[in-house]
Parts: structure tokens; C-alpha cells; sequence
């Protein structure tokens, strides 16, 4: 699959009008010697396959090339940034789980009931509304009109990040927050399907207090939506936080890749699409493990 | 030229506001508001920005020593090479004029305040002395030291040369058969003099402003090919540089230390300086620290205890900063046009906003190789039918909130230069649907306006539609443009709206930026490559380094930048009369005879330039305790000349 989606990236890149090596130097005096003497150093002559051919040979030795705009190895460009991203995604993906399971069974429990429509509308309000917007909001009101939160995500190493828990309040608060409706919406969803089946009814019948039977049954059994949601969106912890990168001034791999495709940085969109073909492999791998372990009946 | 692009990631907030202005449509309404402190004044009836700061700022507080200025880089346009021998890959403001200029003056300085001329005070040399006709150029260095102790001598000089001769390729100034290749010898006869031969007479100025503008000193210290030799201080006859072979590796190996971005700092070559700072902190994602460098020879001396470029994700970004934080967050910044509304409250908390321009001009260039088009684009009569067509008055007050100047000919309208004097309002070729309709049908073609305008009277002759053109050919072709930027898609929208009107249909696409300057190559009729039309990137030409703008690049006949094949004996023989004029008097004339004669001859399509030393933004946020700031006209910045205020 990674491989696939290497050739198309590949592809396109290529058919776009004009030349590459003149796209990268971006300057209209750029003489045709200084450009094809760009295109000698950086391995664009050749026919596309055998540029493609060159690009693999360096990714199965490890290498997944070098940005011409940031004159940076795309390995150190991906060493700086996924630290970031995961500090950011990984943070508010578990803050948006911690709150979304329990307030989605909570509005399935209570279903009809004033918290269940409060709860929807929050959740469609959440999610009707563009993350960018979302940011915006948060920086108006917490940062420029009160001043209780700084604008910009601390822009340093995942460690430095933490150390500075303040900058982080809005940026994952603006993610939390939207992810947040985006599972408790499913989460709801399946837990009213749950709470419908025999064995629900059985254990409440046998006399099982609530709590045991929202724990034990309803829980684990409904939650296995959310795992497949889980594992679709482990990618987007890699590049799913650009709107945040960009407005919360903290560059991720999001924006880099969303740079690279603006200025037409191939190796950078080809080095980052094969880390995310990964990681959506082992997002899906680890959603599989993880049906296995909440669900005896699966087996593979 | 450098680059300088505005950061993609403002399409997303800018097209909001671009929605909402483009609803009110362009107009040719010359009433005008100005915004926030903007030097506004009065041409033929048409505010125009571009003035700013005249003189540098006089906070009427006290001074502080010391203190911390801190500047806010463009979005995506971060320093990422330090090696002032930048290649076009490299050659951008970030690098070159916000950055490297800092540590390594070059030879001479250009910007004089917010005059677009030499500045012989900033500069590692006097006034070059031009003999025997003009064929040989002596240049004094003054008694300046490196931050190694070594001094600035003649051979730092030779060293560039060396390595620029060796492979010219690897500069973006080169232009072919210019600087270097126009310098037959040179000669050091002392420690503070060079001595250039030239192969034949130049005027002093062209090549002061566009030739020795391309040299920066670099010290002995790095003239060599490997960080475990032991760097040289002196000549001894045997450095690498004095071979071609040798010269490559020298630069191979700059070029190398120079892309080792989490280096720089700690780097023993890039901590070798002669100007006026010292870079103590860099980090890759472009944040850069510069402390007083303690043995700067020039004047004057820095009195700020530090000077930190901050790196933006977007201007979005950066925009919340300057409102959260203001002045004590950010000292200088740039205003994105989306947030013009938002002068007043910015002004409240302590920025003036400076309406100053870098010296450069906005086009667009029409394929004459075009194989369908060209044969109509070749045709004088319709260039000037399509120059009528772009409302400049309407789009700079419509979609660029007054923050750009009309620009009628390839001599930047602002900054003011004393070395031409070209107005603005003399624009031969004003928005006017009428005079677009009479040029074309007065040349052959049947025009409907809303319809398909077509030739009716092919031909060569007085009257006829021109050569190449058949009859009942229409007048179609794609206008391409960058995307990204709200005001630059309404303006192209205004001009397919326009166009329509005579019957000529734009097919309006866009790409990004690199997509669209990586499409408008030079070429002949029958390559693949030349089937682009009309290229719009939005961001014109600056000149730097070559600061006279002569045109020897972009319009002669054949030139590397002369994309779009434009060819005309006049303008070439005006080209050559300023290159190779004998007095500046004659430069002078030639130069003007030259911009009036392109004002007319349309080469390209002439667009507002947009205000702003960081390039396409609505001016310049700064605070006002700071004082000394001055808008330098090609950009560059000189914050050893600035001081804080209570």
C-alpha cells in the first residue's frame, strides 16, 4: 500500500507543468546552466523511473531523501517534528477518549434525557465547527482578551513541550475538543446499540448493579467502535495537527507536509507519506490486537 | 532578484476577507482611506502608499542601553543557508538581507534610509574610483578587522572572486557575460586595494549598483576544504582557493558547513564575522539569536544587547502574537492584509504601521512562443488593449486596502530614487474599457463585449490584426496564477470580468507559487514546455543584488529572465546605453528613455506593487519605543543602527 501511494505521489509531482529542479528554485532569474546544474546535484535528470528508482534505492537503505526548502535531511526534519506531534496528538487523543467514553455511554444511558440534548448539541456545535475556528476562538478569548494562556504551543523538544504545560492548554485544548465530538457521537451511537442486546437485559435481570453492568457489559462491548475510530486516527497524530501547527506557530510534520506539497518539496511529501502509510499499517495492526484482547470471540 | 512569497497557509484566513471584499467588487473610484499611520499623499488625483518611514524612528522617550529586539520572519521564508555565496535555491531575503548580511558585510551597502542608493557608511569599502575610460575600477577597503583579528584585506576579496569564477553557477547574481565573466584581471597591489580590468568600458554606476553589489569579503578563515584543517590567517601563497579545482572544493565544503543548520552557532567558520553582529543561537526551525559582535569595525556600533528573528508558522500566527503580546513580545512584525481592519487596536498597544516598499515591481509575463497565442501576444497594439484592462486604482483600494503603489514600467514606483525620477501617474495606458475596445478594433478584430472577440482582418498591413493571426481566430488563453493569495485571485477575477467585456476569455486556473514561476521558462515555439500562456506569481522582481534597474536580465533580447521572449531592438540599445553609458548623465536620460519606452512597449503586464520590506504583506508593524528604524529600501535590515526607549 505504502509503495502505491509513493508512485502516485511520485507521479503527480512529476506530471505538474514545468520543471521540477525551476519549481524547487522558485526564482524567474534562475539561468537554465544554474538550474540544470541544480538538476545534476539533486538527482532530478533522468527519466521519472529512474528518479523513482533512486528514491527507493535510498528509502530501503534508510534514507527518505532531503528537502530542498529546508536544506535538512528528511530524517531530521521527522526527528524534530514527531516528537511535537505526538505530544499534541498523542495528549489530546487520550484527553478526547477519557472524555468522550464516559460522557457518550453517560447521554446512551440517559438517552432523550435534558443531559443527552445538552450533550448532543455541544457535540454538534464541536463538531460543526472547522478545528481553525475552534483555535481562533480559544486565542480571542483566553489569550488576547484575558491573557491567561499564551498563543504559541512552546516551540522546542517534546521535553521542553512539557515543561511548559501553559502553552500547551489551547493548542490541545482546540484538538481535544473537537475530537472529543467526534467520539462521543460514536460512542453514544454504539452504546444504545449495546444497551439493546439479551445480554444487557440478562444481567440487569439477574440483578447485577448498574455500575458492573455499564463496566463489564456495556463498556467493553461498545467500545470496540471507538477502537476502529482509535486506529484509523493514529495517522492523524502524524499529520492531522497541521491547522494546529499552524496556528498554534508550532511546526509538525501536518505542516511540513502541507509545505512540501505548496513548494513542491517531493522528497519531503514522499518521506512523510511513507511514515504515515506505516503508522496507518500499525494504527490498523494495533486495532486488531486490541479487538482480539476486548473481544475472546475474534481470533485471527 | 530574490524571492519573496507570501506564506501559502494565508489563503485559508485571507480568501474569508478576499470573499467579502471581492463581493463589493473593483472599481476605479480614486477616493481612498488610509490606514492606520500610513504616509499617504496625493498623485493625479490617486492616494498612493509606499512613502513610509522617511527618516529613521525618534521615540520621544529615553534611551535605554541595551535591550532585546525581537522580529517576526515571514511565514515559510525562515534562514536556512548562512554561506553568503547563495545559489538560486538559497537566494532569498531570509538568507540574504534579514540574515547573512548581518554577520558578513558585503562590499558595498545599498539602502540609504528608505532611498534605493549606495550607502558608503555601512560599507567594508570607500567609493570605487573608475579609470582609463571606465575600463578599470580600483576599490579602497577601509581598516576593518574579522572577529579572528585578522583584518579585511584585498585578498578577501580575491577569495570571492575565486570561488565565484571557479563556478558562477553557484551565485544567484550571476548573470552571463556580466560579473564575473566581464572582469578580464585583477590585481592586489596592496592590503586595502583591488583592482578589477574590465573587458571594455561600463558606467560607474551600473556597475557599482549591479556589479561590485555581488561581492562579499570572505575571511581566510574559511579557505579551505575540510573543518579538521586548521583555518588559514594568512596567504600563503598556497590556499586552495587559487586553483579552479581547488576553489570547487573550498566552496563544496561551505556549501556543506552551510547546510549543517543545527551548526551554525557553534560552527568555527560561521563564527568568523566582520559585521556587526554574532549569531550565538540558531535553531533548524529558524529561530536566530545575534549578540553585538565586540570587535565590528564599521560604525555605528550596536548599542541593543540583542537582536532574535522569530520563526512563523503563519501569519496567522504570528498576528496573535503581535495582538497577545505587542510590542514587548514582538518588536517588529508585519501586518497580514487580512488584519488591516485591525490597525487601530494594533496601533493601541504601541506599533506604528509603516507603509514602506522594497524596491522592486509586480508583472506578469504573456508567452510571445506561445505556438496558438503568441502570434496575438507579439502584437503591440493588443499588449496596451490588455494593460487597459487591469484596474490598478480599483484593485489596490478593492483588494490591497491601499497598501500598494500603480506601477506603470519596470522602474519600481517606491522608494523614491534620486538616480531616476519616474512618476506614477504618468501611466500611458490607464484602465479604460473604451480604450481597450478602440486598439482592437481599430486593428482588425470584431469585438463583442460578453461575446468572442475575433479577427476580421488578418494581415499585416496598417489596420490589420498582425502576423500569424487568422481570420476569425479568437482571443482565448489560461491565465495562471499563484495560489494562496486572496487579493492576487481577485485580481485575476477582476481581469477575466474585464477581458470579457472586449470579448477576450481568460481561462483562469491557479497552482502554487513555485508551480507558476516553474512554468513561465523561456522557450521556442515548438518545445513542449511552451505551452504556458500567461504566468502570474505574483511577486514580481526585486532588485537585489542588482539594484539599478537596468533590465539587462529581464528585457534584453535573449536575457536569462526574459521569460517570455520579448525582444525589441529600442529597448535593447536603451539597455546597452545605461550599461555601457560614460556619465551618469547619460545613464540617467537612457534610463528614463528606457522606462518611459517600456511604460508603453508593455512587455509584461504591469500589476500593483504591494508595499511592505518583508513583500506582499500590508506594511510593517513597529514598536514605538524603537528608535533609529529606518525602512530600508531594498529590505535589508540594520538593527546595530536601532535603540529602545522608556
Amino acid at each position: 500500500m505504502t509503495l502505491g501511494v509513493t508512485v502516485i505521489t511520485f507521479a503527480l509531482l512529476h506530471a505538474l507543468p514545468g520543471n521540477l529542479g525551476r519549481d524547487l528554485i522558485a526564482n524567474p532569474k534562475a539561468t537554465p546552466q544554474a538550474i540544470a546544474q541544480f538538476d545534476q546535484q539533486n538527482g532530478l535528470t533522468g527519466s521519472i523511473w529512474v528518479q523513482y528508482w533512486k528514491f527507493l534505492d535510498k528509502l530501503l537503505h534508510g534514507n527518505l531523501g532531503f528537502s530542498f526548502r529546508f536544506d535538512r535531511s528528511v530524517d531530521s526534519l521527522l526527528a524534530t517534528d514527531l516528537p511535537r506531534d505526538l505530544v499534541l496528538g498523542g495528549i489530546s487523543l487520550f484527553l478526547s477518549l477519557v472524555i468522550a467514553i464516559p460522557i457518550g455511554i453517560a447521554q446512551a444511558v440517559k438517552r432523550n434525557g435534558v443531559a443527552d440534548y445538552a450533550g448532543t448539541a455541544v457535540s454538534f456545535i464541536l463538531y460543526s465547527m472547522p478545528q481553525y475556528a475552534v483555535a481562533l476562538l480559544l486565542i480571542q478569548l483566553l489569550s488576547i482578551t484575558f491573557k491567561i494562556f499564551p498563543p504559541e504551543a512552546p516551540d522546542g523538544s517534546w521535553l521542553y513541550m512539557l515543561e511548559h504545560p501553559a502553552g500547551l492548554v489551547l493548542p490541545i485544548g482546540s484538538l481535544t475538543l473537537v475530537s472529543y465530538a467526534y467520539f462521543s457521537r460514536y460512542m453514544r451511537s454504539s452504546a444504545i446499540d449495546t444497551l439493546a442486546q439479551d445480554y444487557i437485559r440478562t444481567a440487569r435481570a439477574k440483578g447485577l448493579p448498574e455500575r458492573l453492568v455499564l463496566l463489564r457489559h456495556l463498556l467493553r462491548n461498545s467500545v470496540l467502535t471507538v477502537v476502529t475510530l482509535i486506529g484509523v486516527s493514529v495517522p492523524s497524530i502524524v499529520t492531522g495537527t497541521l491547522i494546529t501547527e499552524q496556528v498554534f506557530n508550532l511546526p509538525g510534520a501536518g505542516l511540513e507536509y502541507f509545505n512540501a506539497a505548496v513548494n513542491s518539496d517531493y522528497e519531503v511529501m514522499l518521506g512523510i507519506t511513507v511514515l504515515v502509510g506505516v503508522v496507518t499499517v500499525l494504527g490498523n495492526l494495533l486495532a486488531d490486537i486490541a479487538y482480539a484482547l476486548l473481544d475472546p470471540r475474534i481470533r485471527y | 532578484m530574490q524571492r519573496f512569497k507570501q506564506s501559502a497557509f494565508a489563503a485559508a484566513a485571507v480568501a474569508l476577507v478576499a470573499i467579502a471584499v471581492g463581493a463589493c467588487g473593483s472599481g476605479s473610484n480614486n477616493s481612498s482611506s488610509s490606514t492606520g499611520s500610513a504616509a499617504v499623499t496625493e498623485i493625479s488625483g490617486l492616494k498612493q502608499v509606499g512613502i513610509g518611514l522617511t527618516e529613521p524612528t525618534k521615540p520621544s522617550g529615553a534611551k535605554i542601553k541595551g535591550g532585546t529586539v525581537t522580529w517576526a520572519e515571514s511565514p515559510e521564508l525562515t534562514p536556512n543557508y548562512i554561506f553568503p555565496m547563495t545559489s538560486f535555491a538559497y537566494c532569498s531575503v531570509a538568507n540574504t538581507s534579514q540574515f547573512s548580511a548581518m554577520l558578513y558585510r558585503p562590499l558595498y551597502w545599498y539602502g540609504n534610509n528608505y532611498s534605493p542608493t549606495v550607502n558608503y557608511n555601512y560599507s567594508v569599502a570607500k567609493a570605487p574610483v573608475f579609470s582609463d575610460n571606465n575600463t578599470v575600477v580600483t576599490v579602497t577597503l577601509n581598516s576593518w578587522k574579522w572577529s579572528d583579528g585578522e583584518p579585511v584585506t584585498s585578498r578577501d576579496i580575491e577569495f570571492w572572486m575565486n570561488l565565484y569564477k571557479a563556478n558562477p553557477n553557484n551565485y544567484c547574481g550571476y548573470v552571463p557575460g556580466r560579473f564575473p565573466d566581464n572582469v578580464t584581471s585583477m590585481s592586489t597591489p596592496n592590503a586595502s586595494t583591488i583592482v578589477f580590468h574590465l573587458n571594455r568600458s561600463y558606467d560607474p554606476e551600473w556597475f557599482l549598483y549591479n556589479e561590485l553589489s555581488q561581492i562579499t569579503p570572505l575571511p581566510l578563515a574559511w579557505d579551505r576544504t575540510s573543518l579538521t584543517q586548521t583555518a588559514p590567517t594568512t596567504d600563503n601563497g598556497k590556499l586552495p582557493d587559487t586553483t579552479k579545482a581547488g576553489a570547487l572544493k573550498v566552496f563544496k565544503f561551505l556549501d556543506t558547513q552551510s547546510k549543517a543548520l543545527g551548526s551554525w552557532a557553534s560552527s568555527p567558520v560561521w563564527s568568523v564575522v566582520d559585521g556587526p553582529w554574532k549569531l550565538t543561537q540558531f535553531t533548524t526551525d529558524g529561530a536566530a539569536t545575534f549578540v553585538p559582535n565586540p570587535t565590528y569595525s564599521g560604525s555605528p556600533k550596536p548599542t541593543i544587547s540583542k537582536f532574535v528573528e522569530l520563526p512563523y508558522t503563519s501569519d496567522t500566527a504570528a498576528f496573535n502574537e503581535f495582538r497577545s503580546g505587542g510590542p514587548s513580545a514582538v518588536t517588529i512584525g508585519f501586518l497580514p492584509p487580512q488584519d488591516v481592519p485591525q490597525v487601530p487596536a494594533i496601533q493601541a498597544l504601541g506599533y506604528i504601521d509603516n507603509k514602506a516598499s522594497s524596491y522592486s515591481f509586480n508583472y506578469f509575463p504573456l508567452n510571445f512562443n506561445n505556438p496558438t497565442v503568441g502570434p496575438i501576444f507579439k502584437q503591440l497594439y493588443f499588449r496596451q488593449a490588455f494593460q487597459h484592462l487591469v484596474d490598478q486604482p480599483g484593485w489596490i483600494k478593492a483588494f490591497l486596502d491601499d497598501a500598494a503603489v500603480q506601477t506603470t514600467n519596470p522602474v519600481p514606483p517606491a522608494p523614491p530614487s534620486p538616480l531616476i525620477k519616474i512618476s506614477a501617474a504618468n501611466n500611458p495606458l490607464v484602465f479604460s474599457i473604451a480604450d481597450a475596445r478602440k486598439l482592437l478594433t481599430s486593428n482588425g478584430w470584431k469585438v463583442v463585449g460578453g461575446g468572442t472577440t475575433t479577427c476580421v482582418k488578418p494581415g499585416t498591413a496598417a489596420g490589420d490584426c498582425g502576423a500569424g493571426i487568422t481570420s476569425g481566430e479568437a482571443i482565448t488563453f489560461n491565465l495562471d496564477y499563484a495560489s494562496g493569495t486572496a487579493s492576487l485571485e481577485s485580481e485575476m477575477n477582476d481581469l477575466e470580468a474585464q477581458a470579457k467585456k472586449v470579448g477576450i476569455t481568460l481561462e483562469v486556473t491557479s497552482h502554487p507559487f513555485d508551480t507558476v514561476i516553474g512554468a513561465g521558462v523561456p522557450c521556442t515555439p515548438t518545445q513542449s514546455i511552451c505551452k504556458w500562456t500567461a504566468e502570474n506569481w505574483g511577486a514580481g522582481w526585486i532588485y537585489s543584488p542588482d539594484f539599478l534597474p537596468t533590465g539587462e536580465s529581464l528585457f534584453a533580447t535573449g536575457a536569462a529572465s526574459n521569460a517570455n521572449g520579448y525582444s525589441n531592438p529600442a529597448a535593447n540599445k536603451l539597455i546597452d546605453q545605461t550599461v555601457f553609458a560614460p556619465t551618469r548623465a547619460a545613464e540617467t536620460k537612457a534610463l528614463t528613455q528606457y522606462a518611459t519606452l517600456m511604460s508603453t512597449q508593455v512587455p509584461v503586464v504591469y500589476g500593483p506593487t504591494q508595499v511592505g520590506i518583508y513583500g506582499g504583506v500590508a506594511g510593517t508593524l513597529v514598536s514605538n519605543k524603537l528608535g533609529g528604524f529606518d525602512a530600508q529600501a531594498f529590505g535589508y535590515l540594520n538593527p546595530e543602527a536601532w535603540y529602545l526607549t522608556k
